[in-house]
């Protein structure tokens, strides 16, 4: 193999922009070439076409397993000629998964949406590639100098001492190092099958608090697989919020899932990459970015995100798990605002809570909520630690322990969004402040 | 054998759309090129003539003078109608006026039907350009037809006679 280029420096060519030729040839030595609607980058030594359908082009390499392929640089028009063996087929897994998603958006490309429908990913090993002679475009320069921006942003990630703190830093250094306008970050819930978003940038509301199941959509399916799953055209299929509107329509997870509030987002995404937060084996979250530009995310960009997510994951798991050098909570006396009372309903059945007769939130964040009113109610304290909280709501809802402080920031954020008489503020490491402008009235249901 | 060049075939296979043709030489390989033009000689209207960078296609052309057995298929971009055509007499041939008079139309005409997935203009340009020198021909007898448009029957073999797909 030609050691100056390998897959590596070509990942370019195998986005999809420009369909590839394939040829082949059955036994008796007769030729077949035909197009290839993905041809996708495993590692630097192997790629894997999509088999969609039993063809010509299938029956010859099931018999004569090396083919050649012809494929273009979609910025500089270079091609190159590979030269590559079949080695087996793959029908579910992350690579699968990373092809069928990259597929739906080719298919809607290409105007195939219905057409292509993926039946196993064939991996094969790069055996030569050719550069062919003749004339090229200068390479294209899109967004910022990635591994730069990816030092600023580890730089900066390396001073984060809380949680909320990571989660913000983590926003900022996306934005400005990476020129990333619309983001969102999920966590996973405790019982790891569905994701909230804690976190968001770009969009009119935050929707903190939304829900999605895990394995719907690119954002559902990249938790699942714990795989980056990266889309560069228009696939309405993977649009989370039809996705989720599909999954509610057939009944699965109705009735516990997040529906009230809405899912921020692009209502038609040109690119969407999802990237999974992994400490370790265990998934903490995900990242997912989108844009209304096609071809705006790279494979660099995903490797960059993946590099950097990996720093996310440790430190939240780290951050998570502290508990600070917090001692027992001050009995601070309340202060509360004036004004007419605001009237909070919480519903036992599942934790939701309503201020004014408005959704705010339900499970987990509503549980919380209510355990501070209460107590704030009985006592007037309105300074807390997490840590009391953590021992407190711990002995009825065990599985929260780890979660706690990704549960506090999400409620924290959604107050924010709905309701400014009441706010969680952080008064130091794993302590916060119930900030009440107006009296409450807290009025408890099933 | 009936030649499938029947006339609404040719003029699809002429109309200047994508071309990729593939040989296989004596050692079983098949490898393949990018066309940049087809025509039908009025002398030979049974063969089809394709342009193509000898630079380019130097291992197809080798493969060619070894076995004579060539696959070509050619794809409308904005329609994805494709079809394949397979023969065993191809050969080299020598690069005349006419053969090099299509390439200009070609790329014209090629620029234009990928503006649809809008390809830009000097992409399309840059991928499909030959210096005047460097053109070679191959001519082959088409024998077997096949439907490639995607989907589920891409592949079947249609009979002599089929027109455009």
């Amino acid at each position: 193999m030609n050691r100056l280029i390998s897959m590596d420096s070509l990942r370019n060519c195998l986005e999809g922009v420009v369909p590839s030729g394939i040829a082949t040839s059955s036994p008796d030595g007769t030729p077949n070439v035909t197009y290839i609607s993905q041809l996708m980058y495993v590692d630097q030594d192997h790629v894997a076409l999509s088999f969609q359908f039993f063809n010509k082009t299938r029956e010859n390499i099931l018999a004569n397993p090396q083919a050649t392929v012809l494929m273009m640089d979609p910025d500089t028009a270079a091609r190159y000629r590979i030269t590559i063996r079949y080695l087996r087929t793959e029908t579910s897994g992350a690579l699968f998964e990373r092809m069928k998603a990259k597929l739906a958006g080719i298919a809607s490309q290409t105007g195939m949406t219905g057409v292509f429908r993926l039946l196993g990913a064939d991996i094969y090993r790069v055996l030569a590639i050719e550069a062919l002679p003749g004339r090229e475009l200068p390479p294209a320069e899109i967004g910022p100098a990635l591994l730069p921006a990816l030092r600023r942003s580890v730089d900066a990630l390396r001073e984060c001492r809380s949680l909320d703190g990571l989660i913000d830093t983590f926003g900022s250094c996306l934005e400005r190092h990476f020129a990333l306008d619309h983001q969102m970050l999920l966590m996973v819930d405790e019982g790891g099958q569905r994701l909230y978003i804690v976190a968001s940038r770009g969009y009119a509301s935050s929707g903190a608090g939304a829900e999605i199941p895990v394995g719907v959509g690119v954002i559902g399916v990249a938790a699942r697989e714990r795989t980056p799953i990266r889309i560069i055209f228009p696939a309405a299929e993977y649009a989370y919020g039809r996705a989720i509107r599909e999954q509610i329509e057939k009944g699965e997870l109705a009735d516990e899932l997040e529906t009230e509030i809405p899912l921020p987002g692009l209502a038609e995404p040109s690119s969407q990459l999802a990237v999974p937060i992994l400490a370790g084996e265990r998934l903490m979250a995900v990242l997912y970015i989108e844009s209304d530009q096609q071809c705006r995310f790279g494979y660099d960009l995903e490797d960059a995100l993946v590099a950097l997510c990996a720093q996310v994951g440790f430190a939240m798991c780290a951050l998570q798990s502290t508990t600070g050098e917090e001692g027992a909570a001050p009995a601070a006396p309340a202060a509360v605002g004036q004004g007419a009372a605001l009237r909070v309903r919480h519903f036992g059945r599942d934790n939701s809570v309503f201020l004014d007769d408005e959704y705010l939130i339900k499970g987990v964040a509503g549980a919380i909520l209510w355990k501070l009113l209460r107590e704030h109610a009985d006592s007037g304290r309105s300074e807390f630690s997490n840590r009391e909280l953590r021992l407190d709501l711990g002995l009825k809802l065990p599985e929260l322990c780890d979660n706690l402080d990704a549960r506090l920031i999400l409620l924290s954020r959604r107050l924010a969004d709905r309701c400014e008489h009441l706010r969680i503020e952080k008064t130091g490491r794993g302590r916060f402040r119930l900030a009440l402008a107006r009296p409450v009235v807290l009025e408890g249901e099933g | 054998m009936t030649s499938p060049l029947n006339p609404a075939l040719a003029a699809f296979l002429t109309s200047h759309i994508s071309i990729h043709f593939a040989a296989t030489g004596t050692n079983g390989m098949a490898t393949l090129v990018r066309g940049l033009g087809c025509r039908i000689a009025p002398e030979a209207p049974t063969r089809l003539r394709l342009l193509v960078s000898r630079p380019q296609a130097e291992p197809v052309l080798r493969a060619i003078e070894e076995t004579g057995r060539i696959a070509a298929v050619f794809n409308e971009p904005e329609s994805h109608r494709t079809v394949q055509l397979k023969g065993i007499d191809a050969r080299l041939e020598s690069v005349d006026q006419c053969d090099q008079a299509i390439h200009g139309p070609y790329v014209d005409e090629m620029s234009r039907r990928l503006k649809v997935f809008d390809t830009p203009e000097p992409l399309v340009r840059t991928l499909l350009a030959c210096a005047p020198g460097e053109f070679a021909v191959v001519s082959f007898t088409p024998q077997e037809l096949f439907g490639q448009t995607p989907g589920p029957q891409a592949g079947a073999r249609l009979p002599a006679g089929t027109g455009a797909p």
